[in-house]
């Protein structure tokens, strides 16, 4: 430990001693958004938890909306060492990030009931076997159909095929599917779920796997379904999410891809033309793969450098225990990780979605892959992958490129444990 | 005596010297000292060892750093061409006397008072989706036969990029031309006319070799700009597709503040910042010749 480190340790300590002795309560912040319902929803039970508890004053601080930005200030703030906020609201691809570079602290002391989580949402929030963040809710990936257009949802990429060019031509759709295809981060979920549904995966521990032969069917299946079968639109490659729900609330696409949040808005009749009309379910697979969602979401952790780990700890379990995830579930339709609550019939009187319905996608989740160097990983496949589809390279050499540099990088920092070098 | 007036003279300089190293210099110099370190945010346990040119080999060895280059070059000379062409044109009309001058020299600073954010969503607005409002009016016209999905080609991406920026700027470089053809003296024409020169040797004699200085100004002032390039296209293409459209300041942006990788970004800085003051150079040189030439 550097002297720096240390004596910023030891003037925490002091702090951590001094405050409570003065008979004031302690105080934890937490940066957070402050617009909108879930900012109403989060102040009120965070003066519920206040009230609950006399000792301990919960701080809002606000910070940018954009995951980007608030990546960029939480890295700065960790890195100056700095103790506040003491609670940290983290993407689910940054708590490996964060736990590998000693920002956050391992909760598995806390003893958290992990049990009565989704297994997948626990197994995002790992690093190295131990546990740095706890689930706040759940986003999964999910394929929207229309239920007056087809009587099920297809489960293979055949079947949605089939019924795309179906409703196409018997209904004059104007788009078979939608889905994120512009250079972004959501092309890379939206190819995650295509992999899984090939049997494929990004990495395997430390080891790129993207360029294997089920990558190679994911990525000229996606290409199919543009340039042969006519059932994603080619401006689907400059979309985000709410382009395809325009598209998918206009009635204009038999099919979407997207998060939950679409579902309650274009269940509003004034906007939606498809209110009452749609269902969710897993993205379609092959058979040799398995129907897959990606997993996104929120996750709180605590802050390595913070005076009060007990105090920051009694606030995340408060923030995620059954009543308070019921509450988001209601307020701002937000999927609980908790899946025993699905059982529960009060998640049902809330939840804009089936439970059943929901559950199911979210079995099938799988998480991005969880390192260190996510984000810059991502950057490179989003290049590639967007660079074959749009016909700028073959995909066999896309993919082949792609997991080059990928593994140069991880080799780079330490993480790698395959060879950089082309071919399969 | 002289001695004291010398050192009075420093102490007055000295705050403008002290703001000028503060400002300018002491960042300049904290970026190369980066550049030369590992220095990642994201990963702490690399610590930050000095790594010497180790950043640089990197960009230099990194294809999608030549294609930035290269983007960006073929931006800088592109748009500026065409807003040189355009903004002479311009000017040449302004400086014409005619009725309301006044309201159109100050109309047709309306796109350079955009901010270039908003100027590029707009561009991107006209550009986007098959139903876009270019789309159909280069259907209905017949030039196209069906809409023509524009961002998801490199050659077309391009469209919407330098017809933003032309539309933008071209007012800037009319401006600056227009002021230079003010300071050419009259007579000159008129004696012209009188040895019988057409309107076209007119300008190709007397026009042009005036306004020379006018146009080097123009041309510093743009190519820097445009090698500086960022805001119009990160909200117009983000780069994409692929990587085709993505400037270096884009490149140096994601490896920066999105990847935090600050060696690495530094590295990159420093380059750009190279290439621009080379590029400064040049042009003084030529603009120093030329002032001196004409004063001869």
């Amino acid at each position: 430990m550097s002297p720096r480190k240390l004596s910023i340790l030891l003037l925490l300590l002091l702090i951590g001693c001094g405050g409570p002795q003065h008979g004031g309560p302690v105080t934890v912040t937490l940066p957070t958004s402050m617009l909108g319902a879930e900012a109403v929803v989060l102040r009120q039970q965070l003066a519920r938890f206040m009230a609950e508890h006399p000792g301990i004053r919960v701080v809002q601080r606000e910070t940018p909306d954009a995951a980007d930005q608030k990546h960029q200030l939480y890295v700065q703030w960790l890195n100056a060492g700095a103790s506040e906020p003491d609670i940290l609201q983290l993407d689910v691809i940054w708590t490996a990030e964060f736990a590998a570079a000693g920002w956050i602290l391992p909760l598995d002391r806390f003893r958290p009931d992990t049990a009565a989580f989704f297994p997948t949402t626990i197994a995002a929030n790992r690093w190295r076997d131990t546990l740095f963040a706890i689930p706040w809710f759940v986003d999964v990936g999910m394929l929207y159909w229309r239920t007056d257009l087809a009587p099920a949802a297809p489960t293979s990429f055949v079947e949605l095929a089939r019924d795309a060019i179906a409703a196409r031509r018997r209904h004059g759709l104007r788009y078979g599917l939608v889905w994120q295809g512009a250079r972004y981060e959501g092309l890379v979920t939206t190819f995650l779920e295509y992999l899984g549904g090939f049997g494929g995966r990004i990495l395997d521990r430390g080891r790129v796997v993207v360029n294997s032969p089920e990558g190679l069917k994911a990525l000229m299946e996606m290409r199919k379904q543009i340039y042969e079968e006519g059932v994603v639109p080619t401006s689907a490659l400059t979309w985000h999410e709410e382009e395809c729900r325009f598209a998918f609330q206009n009635g204009e696409a038999a099919f979407m891809r997207n998060w939950p949040y679409a579902y309650g808005l274009m269940q509003d009749r004034a906007s939606s033309k498809v209110a009452g009309k749609f269902a969710v379910a897993p993205m379609p697979a092959s058979p040799e793969g398995t129907r897959t969602a990606a997993l996104g979401g929120s996750q709180l952790a605590i802050n390595r450098n913070t005076a009060h780990p007990d105090a920051a700890w009694a606030v995340v379990d408060y923030l995620t225990q059954p009543a308070q995830m019921l509450e988001r579930a209601r307020v701002v339709g937000q999927f609980p990780p908790r899946a025993t609550l699905y059982d529960d019939p009060k998640l049902a009187a809330v939840l804009p979605i089936p439970p059943a319905e929901a559950r199911l996608v979210i079995e099938h989740a799988v998480p991005r892959p969880v390192t260190p160097v996510y984000t810059q990983l991502s950057e490179i496949l989003q290049i590639y992958l967007h660079r074959a589809l749009t016909g700028q390279s073959p995909p066999a050499a896309a993919l082949a490129a792609a997991q080059v540099e990928m593994q140069r990088l991880l080799n780079s920092v330490g993480l790698g444990t395959g060879d950089a070098v082309a071919g399969r | 005596m002289e001695k004291e007036e010398a050192r009075l003279a420093w102490a007055l300089v000295l705050p403008a010297v002290g703001a000028i190293l503060l400002v300018a210099l002491f960042p300049l110099v904290w970026t190369a000292w980066e550049s030369v370190h590992l220095h990642n945010l994201q990963m702490p346990w690399l610590g930050r060892p000095f790594v010497g040119l180790a950043n640089y080999i990197e960009a230099l060895r990194d294809p999608r750093f030549w294609g930035a280059l290269g983007h960006t070059a073929f931006f800088a000379v592109t748009s500026v061409g065409l807003e040189l062409v355009l903004g002479l044109w311009l000017a040449l009309a302004m400086n014409r006397a005619f009725r309301g001058r006044g309201l159109v020299r100050a109309a047709i600073l309306i796109p350079w008072a955009i901010p270039t954010v908003v100027s590029a969503l707009l561009w991107r607005f006209l550009f986007e989706g098959q139903s876009g409002v270019v789309n159909a009016v280069l259907v209905r016209l017949g030039v196209l036969r069906e809409p023509l999905v524009w961002f998801i080609e490199a050659n077309t991406a391009w469209v919407p990029v330098i017809l933003s920026d032309v539309w933008k700027t071209t007012p800037f470089v009319a401006l600056l031309l227009l002021a230079g053809l003010q300071n050419i003296d009259a007579s000159l024409y008129e004696a012209a006319r009188i040895d019988g020169a057409s309107a076209w040797r007119q300008f190709r004699f007397v026009t042009l070799p005036l306004l020379k200085p006018a146009i080097l100004v123009a041309l510093i002032f743009r190519t820097l700009d445009a090698f500086r390039v960022f805001d119009l296209i990160y909200a117009l293409t983000g780069g994409g597709p692929g990587s085709s459209t993505e400037p270096i300041a884009l490149y140096t942006f994601n490896a920066l503040l999105q990847n935090l990788r600050f060696g690495y970004g530094s590295a990159l800085s420093v380059i750009v910042f190279g290439i621009t003051f080379g590029l400064a150079l040049v042009y003084i040189k030529l603009i120093g010749a030329e002032l001196t030439g004409a004063r001869r």
